[in-house]
């Protein structure tokens, strides 16, 4: 019986030897090329789950790469760390007509800490092998095998990982025992997976896809997992870094999160806890108590990345934080909820996917380990459940902003994993207001003073300013607002701390030739600081729909005195625009001397159809037309 | 009385010789805990109490070291200057068995500790713990030593010091005085036994405040050896903190430190006089005699068969090298590494990729091969700053180009990147002076920025339709380095359609009807886009007057330069100049009112122009800018004019052509 086993395996190998492919460029269907910067030729992906803690990956994949912005695609990028064992890598090279040019194996790759830049320490490496080919089309071929000793985290098969790759076939097999339980969940994939028993009695599921066209950036698409292809699979038991665990369902996740990576990590000394007593003794308000502790975590702790423990998500000890004032999101909020524990408020570890472009969830339908990059704390007060982030010393207690706003995040407590979900901002709340009262010289220089209020995510714009010496906030200010030869002779900002938080910038300025003079006329541009100088660019044919992540207004009044008898040359600008994903009002008044300049933009959070893109093109070009409105004044 | 008294006599009698000493660690004063802001710069958010750095060669069992140690004390006064409690430390180690880092810890002692005022005000400290420091491997080159200081918050003063050790005597530490924070006081001790001759050079504007040298006796021995050494004290007080501008090169130009470099050395084991640098005749020699260097220009048997085909049929010298270049260029991929050695030659042309060295070594190797008049020329990039060329040293040179002379011609190559037109650098390696190293001559000193330009026209030609919109053709013309940047940003794209698409779809007015892109593939000539469009620019001709702004492309509406002054030049690298045209021709019957004005401006010493001129002819009018900068670097006291130029341009950009019907 071993013996045809042993010859199996070496016909199969023989096979997969023999099945050398034609990689001839010319080979690939013109269908394939627009947008595409490569083409997948083939690429199969096996994962093996041999037992808990032996998993094996194969991966094979030919790329054809049709130009040199391919290059950093084609690179082969291979990851692994302390339960993540590389055994093989090997590849080829191909030219344009499908000959062999030369190989490479493991050790041709570079070998690098695959650390983040912001991390001060992470048991994370690659190996990167980077072809040099300078003649395209060229074809690079590899096939590589890892063992990773977990069963928790299981790669998310990605087939198509950008714009511009295009795929020739691309297929994806999970193979388990029999009674090893899975959940899985296919995204932007047509037909339902293969799902049958092999010969060796072991279960496999089958996914694939062929013939997919190259994707092109499109401005205001939605999160790429929402249009691209890929499939995700959880085990129901798992063993991670040795702690064993069985989930179906976010609950049992986040409680098995909660017992092995919490529970045991908060304890303080007697000596805190009694100085956090002290110091709130005289509230009685539990969330200003709660807000008291926030403060005094922030005015002790700063951020620093160290990925340790139990594969980097389990937090640093409290007590450590305590000690050394510094920690990670996790090491943070477990410390933040320690504190709160000294003074019996109760809180939530929140697991949250941190990104401030798009509101991206936790996923209702399926449940799996690896969705959030950043950890927050909710503190359930009744009717008022409040969150905070804990890695910043400056944000107002309660505050979000547009990292971890209106999303799904994972509360793990010691009942279980729960689904919330944080507050979201909208355009009500996300307010830039503000009014500038301008006089203009018979030489043409402005001066004048001009007070800004930032609410909502906008709240955070002044930020970088804020404490910085003069002569850089004056440099940046110089950046911000696009008057020329400006010269800033106050600023004050303000920041509002409360649980509703602003920004208010006050600033006292000049500037010299802002208008211009030439035959007994004046121009200068109306808008002196808010313009929108470019439209998003043109899509043809889109394929994604308009996605806006997050709703705001904007309100501009600003009046100029201007030196008296002038008149308008040209019609005053007068605009109105109000589409579904927003509105535009630009408006111009002269009365004597006094010019009013009056703009107000909206913007409506939402996903919206396809064919809105002309739409919202043809809205922005409203708007960098009223922005360039040159005012022509003539002598009477 | 007494008590204090003896604390005095204690402190002065210390003070005579303490002038050399490194400060105590892990004392401080009540001042230091006290301090709210730094007086001198009341903005800072951090200032360096102390810092004292000594290295030294020295005779350990391991053989000969260069030892460092460092030490410093910040005070930090709020969290924006958290950010000097997160330290990094990277050590280069080469594959040098001596110095490989997979075997040695070439950083240890490493001590660190916190103070500060608890709740009650009292001073605490807190020791930084040893497994709290990380060792990151980031490749097979570097490690970095990585930590974070305890107990870090408002007011508190952080203190660490730590050793380095090395064998690689060549590099010995330079000592940064100047930082992102300022510095009360920076001390560095250097204690260099006879054996060994730098040559220390200071950088930057401040002074030092001490540089005192004596003799130190004994101070090096070795089995069999011994000498003197001479220690030297440099320091500086009150060093205000670096501040970076735009548009400048290296801020290593600027920023205050001090660099040494190795020009004589006496083997201390034999007695053999070295191969030192005192004179550029003896960087020619060890170069030639390097296998790094000119070895791999000797082998021209490797380049020889390559090229034969590729020059095969061509008589004329420069086709010859243009063919080279070209063939080289293709043939290789940069992998972006810089550095004026090739260790392998005939293994980076086996890998098709190599270093700037890997590849303009093996241009110039090639070139000679052919039979033309090569030379390597060693240059520092950008970034790295600019040369001294005072006291020769080889540290400062970080890549290679080749110089080819045809008759009294000579053209400076770089193969680095296959959209590099012939003779045309990229822009990197315009920084100042360049060394042309022969095999046969003595080196010699070349500039490198006065060789290239950027050019750029466009014309436009455009008439007024009934409907109100502008129907005509866009030209632009990409010259010299301009056509390389242009062709980058081509390339960027699958296809020259997809380019094309993307070109003007920010302008959602004009709609490009048809378009050509000429000599995208021809590197030596101008790069040509010619765009049939159309411009919605009227919604009829109803009224009876129409403003025209005559920069339909390129209006400037902001001034790239906002400082009122600046400490550093302006340094673009090259000189440019950009032509504007646009023609218009009306519907008869309609008449300008108000043309544009004509203006000539210009900077001082011929050092640029604009000019705007405006020609009418019946129905038709001509209006044309030329805007050139003649030079590369402008001096901060030209940065006036500069900014001046640009708001003078602004100006006159802001106003309209009005015409209307007769």
């Amino acid at each position: 019986m071993r013996i045809f086993i042993v010859i199996t395996c070496l016909l199969l190998f023989f096979k997969a030897a023999d099945a050398q492919e034609n990689y001839d460029a010319s080979l690939i269907s013109k269908e394939l090329m627009p947008y595409a910067t490569v083409v997948i030729r083939n690429s199969e992906t096996t994962i093996e789950v041999k037992d808990l803690s032996n998993v094996n990956y194969h991966i094979t994949k030919a790329i054809t790469v049709l130009n040199k912005n391919g290059d950093d695609m084609a690179r082969l990028i291979v990851e692994y760390d302390k339960i993540t064992e590389l055994k093989s890598i090997k590849g080829a090279i191909y030219n344009s007509f499908g000959k062999q040019i030369s190989k490479f194996s493991k050790s041709d790759c570079e070998d690098y800490s695959n650390a983040h830049d912001f991390s001060l320490f992470e048991d994370a490496r690659v190996k990167v092998y980077t072809p040099s080919v300078t003649e395209y089309p060229y074809t690079i071929v590899y096939d590589y095998e890892y063992r990773s000793k977990q069963t928790l985290d299981i790669d998310k098969w990605e087939p198509v990982e950008h714009t511009g790759i295009a795929v020739e076939k691309s297929s994806f097999t999970f193979i388990c025992k029999p009674d090893f339980n899975i959940n899985y969940k296919a995204s932007n994939l047509a037909g339902k997976p293969l799902i049958s028993t092999d010969t060796h009695g072991l279960k496999t599921y089958t996914w694939q896809l062929n013939n997919q066209k190259a994707a092109k950036h499109e401005p205001f698409s939605p999160y790429h997992d929402s249009f691209l292809p890929g499939v995700q699979i959880a085990p129901q038991n798992f063993t991670y870094y040795g702690i064993n665990g069985t989930y179906n369902n976010w609950e049992d996740l986040g409680k098995w999160e909660y017992n092995n990576l919490i529970a045991s990590r908060q304890n303080l000394d007697s000596e805190t806890i009694q100085h956090i007593k002290e110091i709130t003794k005289d509230i009685a308000d539990p969330k200003q108590k709660a807000k008291k502790v926030y403060e005094y975590m922030q005015n002790k702790t700063h951020y620093i990345s160290v990925q340790v423990g139990i594969g980097g998500i389990q937090p640093f000890l409290a007590a450590d934080v305590d000690k050394q004032n510094y920690g990670d999101c996790k090491a943070l909020v477990n410390y933040t909820q320690a504190l709160l524990k000294a003074i019996d408020i109760n809180s939530y570890y929140c697991i949250v996917q941190a990104d401030n472009d798009y509101t991206i969830g936790l996923q209702n339908d399926f449940p799996s380990l690896n969705q959030g990059n950043h950890i927050i704390l909710c503190i359930p007060f009744k009717n008022d459940t409040t969150w905070a982030d804990c890695t910043s010393q400056t944000i107002p207690f309660g505050y979000l902003g547009s990292f971890t706003d209106d999303r799904n995040v994972l509360a793990c407590t010691p009942e279980g994993g729960k689904l919330m979900h944080t507050p979201k901002y909208t355009l009500k709340d996300n307010v830039k207001r503000r009014k500038a009262n301008f006089a203009i010289d018979n030489e043409g220089a402005i001066s004048g003073n001009m007070t800004t209020v930032f609410k909502g995510v906008d709240y955070e714009y002044r930020d970088e300013l804020i404490n910085e010496p003069r002569t850089e906030q004056n440099k940046m200010l110089q950046k911000i607002y696009p008057i020329n030869n400006l010269l800033i002779d106050k600023l004050d900002l303000q920041q509002d701390k409360s649980f509703n938080p602003s920004t208010t910038e006050n600033i006292t300025l000049h500037a010299r030739d802002y208008a211009s003079f030439s035959d007994g006329k004046y121009y200068f541009l109306l808008n002196p600081v808010n313009r929108i100088e470019e439209t998003p660019k043109e899509v043809r044919n889109r394929i994604n729909d308009v996605y806006i992540a997050r709703g705001y207004t904007e309100e501009d009044e600003v009046t100029y005195t201007i030196p008296s008898g002038f008149r308008p040359e040209k019609e005053p600008l007068m605009v109105s625009i109000e589409k579904p994903f927003g509105k535009f009002t630009a408006t111009m008044v002269l009365i004597g001397n006094q010019l009013t300049y009056k703009r107000k933009l909206q913007f409506i959070e939402g996903t919206y159809s396809k064919d809105t893109y002309q739409d919202l093109v043809d809205f922005y070009q409203a708007i960098v037309d009223a922005d360039e409105y040159n005012v022509v004044l003539t002598k009477n | 009385m007494k008590k204090v008294l003896i604390i005095i006599l204690v402190l002065s009698f210390f003070s005579k010789f303490s002038q050399a000493q490194d400060f105590t660690y892990g004392t401080i004063t009540q001042e230091e805990m006290d301090m709210a802001k730094y007086p001198k710069d009341t903005s800072a958010h951090g200032v360096v109490l102390k810092e004292f750095g000594d290295s030294k060669i020295t005779y350990t069992k391991r053989g000969i070291r260069l030892i460092h140690t460092y030490h410093v004390k910040i005070k930090i006064f709020d969290n924006k200057g958290f950010s000097n409690a997160t330290i990094e430390i990277p050590v280069y180690g080469n594959n040098n068995e001596e110095d490989d880092i997979n075997y040695h810890q070439p950083v240890y002692d490493i001590k660190g500790v916190t103070s500060y005022k608890d709740e009650k005000g009292l001073t605490q400290q807190i020791d930084l713990e040893d497994k709290k420091i990380y060792q990151v491997k980031d490749n097979k080159n570097w490690l970095t030593y990585k930590f974070a200081m305890p107990g870090v918050r408002n007011g508190c003063v952080i203190e660490y010091q730590f050793t380095f050790e090395t064998s690689l005597l060549e590099h010995f530490f330079s000592w940064e005085f100047q930082g992102a924070i300022p510095k009360i006081s920076s001390e560095y001790d250097v204690h260099i036994p006879a054996f060994w001759d730098y040559n220390a050079s200071l950088r930057g504007t401040l002074k030092l405040n001490t540089s005192q040298a004596k003799i130190e006796s004994p101070c090096f021995s070795l089995p069999g050896a011994h000498c003197d050494c001479s220690f030297i004290v440099y320091s500086m007080n009150d060093v205000p903190a670096f501040v970076e501008e735009e548009a400048m090169t290296a801020s290593k130009n600027y920023k205050s430190a001090i660099y040494f470099t190795l020009i004589d050395y006496t083997n201390p084991y034999t007695g053999k006089k070295g191969n030192g640098t005192k004179e550029w005749a003896d960087i020619d020699d060890r170069l030639k005699s390097e296998l790094f260097f000119n070895g791999q220009l000797k082998r021209k048997g490797l380049l020889k068969d390559k090229i034969r085909q590729v020059i095969e049929n061509k008589t004329d010298t420069l086709n010859k090298a243009k063919a080279i270049y070209s063939f080289l260029q293709k043939w290789f991929k940069w992998d972006g590494v810089y550095g004026i050695y090739s260790e392998n030659l005939s293994k980076a042309l086996d890998k098709h990729s190599g270093s700037d060295a890997d590849i303009n070594l093996s241009l110039v190797t090639a070139l000679n091969a052919a039979g033309l008049n090569a030379n390597a020329v060693i240059l520092s990039t950008r970034e790295n700053g600019t040369i001294n060329n005072i006291h020769p040293s080889l540290d400062d040179f970080n890549y290679v180009v080749a110089k080819l002379f045809i008759g009294n011609q000579s053209y400076l190559l770089d193969a680095t990147d296959p959209l590099l037109p012939f003779g045309v650098l990229p822009l990197r390696c315009l920084n100042g002076k360049g060394r042309v190293m022969s095999l046969d001559k003595p080196s010699y000193w070349i500039d490198m920025d006065t060789h290239q330009s950027k050019r750029s026209a466009s014309i436009m030609d455009f008439t007024l339709q009934e409907n109100g919109k502008l129907k005509g053709t866009i030209t632009n013309y990409s010259i010299g380095y301009d056509a390389y940047l242009k062709r980058n940003a081509i390339k960027k794209f699958n296809s020259t359609d997809e380019y094309v698409d993307d070109r003007y779809s920010n302008w959602q007015r004009l709609k490009v009807l048809k378009s050509t892109i000429n000599n995208l593939d021809s590197l030596d000539k101008p790069l040509e886009e010619i765009y049939e469009v159309e411009i919605s620019q009227y919604d009829q001709l109803n009224n009876s007057k129409f403003a025209f702004t005559p920069f339909v492309l390129n209006k400037i509406t902001e001034n790239p330069f906002k400082l009122a002054e600046r400490s550093y030049p302006v340094d673009w690298g090259m000189p440019s100049e950009d032509k504007y045209i646009v023609n218009v021709h009306l519907p008869g019957g309609y008449l300008v009112n108000s043309p544009p004005q004509k203006i000539n401006l210009g900077l001082p010493n011929n050092g640029g122009t604009f000019l705007s001129s405006y020609e009418q002819l019946d129905n038709t009018f001509i209006f044309s800018t030329i805007t050139k900068f003649n030079k590369g670097i402008y001096s901060s006291a030209e940065y006036p004019y500069l900014k001046e130029l640009y708001n003078k341009i602004i100006q006159m950009e802001k106003s309209e052509i009005v015409f209307s019907k007769k």
